[in-house]
């Protein structure tokens, strides 16, 4: 059963990168940097407000302003830094998603954005959708310290993550090799390969 | 002598894999950081979001922070440019960026503040101010990004 949702996450990968548009992404050599720039002054963008928001919840910043204002204040302008990040991210994602898929540093990063969300939903009653009581406490309540820690320990890990990304190369090749070996030995019996003088796919990737 | 010891750091910092990868994590967390607290200031000039304060306040409330986030990156980025100083020196992209990142720094702590802190300064001053501001740092991250594909 896991086994053949990874099979179907892979298949997906290799399917949608193939789609004309991360073809052309692929192959354009000037395109590729400038939406990797473009992430990363949305992570910026992004990051500052998320940052000023987790920094009046913990107390250490702004404390002559309400939480309130804060939060609603910089809920704007901080969706369209995750739209420049998130739209920029998905088309790096797509036009390597072959890649991506066994690249470690990217299946951490999904698990974190994962994880964000579940963090948003567990704090999104008590925080982040009614700041205004939070105000009327005379000091920050723990929860809502603790969803600020959370967030910047998460964003800032994702961040990490995500540069990370790059310094790992997947041998796409060594592993297309493989499965194809894997493939053939699953079509030829054992003998012929005995036969014609090779080692077996299976015990040469053994070795 | 200067280049010897240069190289020595050199091979202090290139003696473990990690030293490069974690302070290029400072640098990136850092740098998002300071530039979306001066992007803040920004926005409040162009009359994008944030409308309840004045812009000498959001200058005020980000200010430190946005210092904070400053002196990491540049303590940060020497380190990484040590590690191989040859290539950055003959990277045209790293160039580009160090006079970016001069002339936005000059104009963030001249221009701009005295902008964002007169609360009467004139709509066109506050919006072309922004612009600029957006316009240098963002030049900053293509120059920072580009030195990989340079």
């Amino acid at each position: 059963m896991l086994l053949s949702f990874a099979q179907m996450l892979l298949s997906f990968a290799q399917w949608i990168q193939f789609t004309p548009l991360f073809t052309a992404l692929r192959g354009s050599a000037n395109v590729y940097p400038i939406i990797m720039s473009l992430h990363m002054v949305g992570l910026a963008l992004f990051g500052g407000m998320i940052l000023m928001t987790d920094l009046r919840l913990l107390g250490w910043a702004m404390r002559k302003r309400s939480i309130a204002d804060v939060i609603n204040q910089f809920r704007v302008p901080k969706r369209w830094g995750l739209l420049l990040t998130a739209t920029c991210g998905i088309l790096m994602a797509g036009s390597k998603a072959e890649e991506y898929y066994y690249n470690a540093f990217f299946r951490a990063k999904l698990i974190l954005f994962a994880v964000v969300i579940v963090q948003e939903l567990v704090f999104y009653r008590s925080v982040y959708a009614n700041p205004a009581v939070l105000d009327r406490s005379p000091s920050v309540p723990g929860n809502a310290k603790l969803a600020a820690a959370l967030s910047l320990l998460l964003w800032t890990s994702i961040a990490c993550c995500g540069r990370g990304i790059g310094y790992i190369e997947p041998p796409l090749d060594k592993i297309h090799a493989q499965m194809q070996g894997i493939r053939d030995a699953a079509l030829v019996p054992r003998g012929l390969y005995f036969l014609k003088g090779q080692d077996h796919p299976n015990v040469a990737s053994a070795n | 002598m200067l280049l010897l010891q240069i190289e020595s750091i050199a091979d202090a910092l290139n003696s473990s894999e990690w030293v490069f990868p974690i302070t290029e994590c400072f640098h990136i967390a850092a740098f998002a950081w300071s530039i979306g607290l001066i992007a803040a200031v920004d926005y409040r000039l162009l009359g994008f979001g944030i409308q309840h304060s004045k812009p000498s306040e959001v200058l005020r409330d980000t200010a430190p922070w946005t210092l904070l986030g400053l002196a990491v990156v540049l303590l940060s980025g020497p380190i990484l440019f040590l590690s191989d100083v040859r290539m950055y020196l003959h990277n045209p992209s790293f160039v580009f960026k160090m006079y970016a990142l001069a002339a936005a720094i000059l104009f963030n702590y001249t221009i701009h503040r005295k902008v964002a802190q007169s609360d009467s300064s004139s709509q066109a001053a506050r919006v072309v101010t922004a612009i600029v501001s957006l316009a240098l740092w963002i030049s900053v991250v293509f120059g920072g990004l580009f030195i990989a594909f340079a």
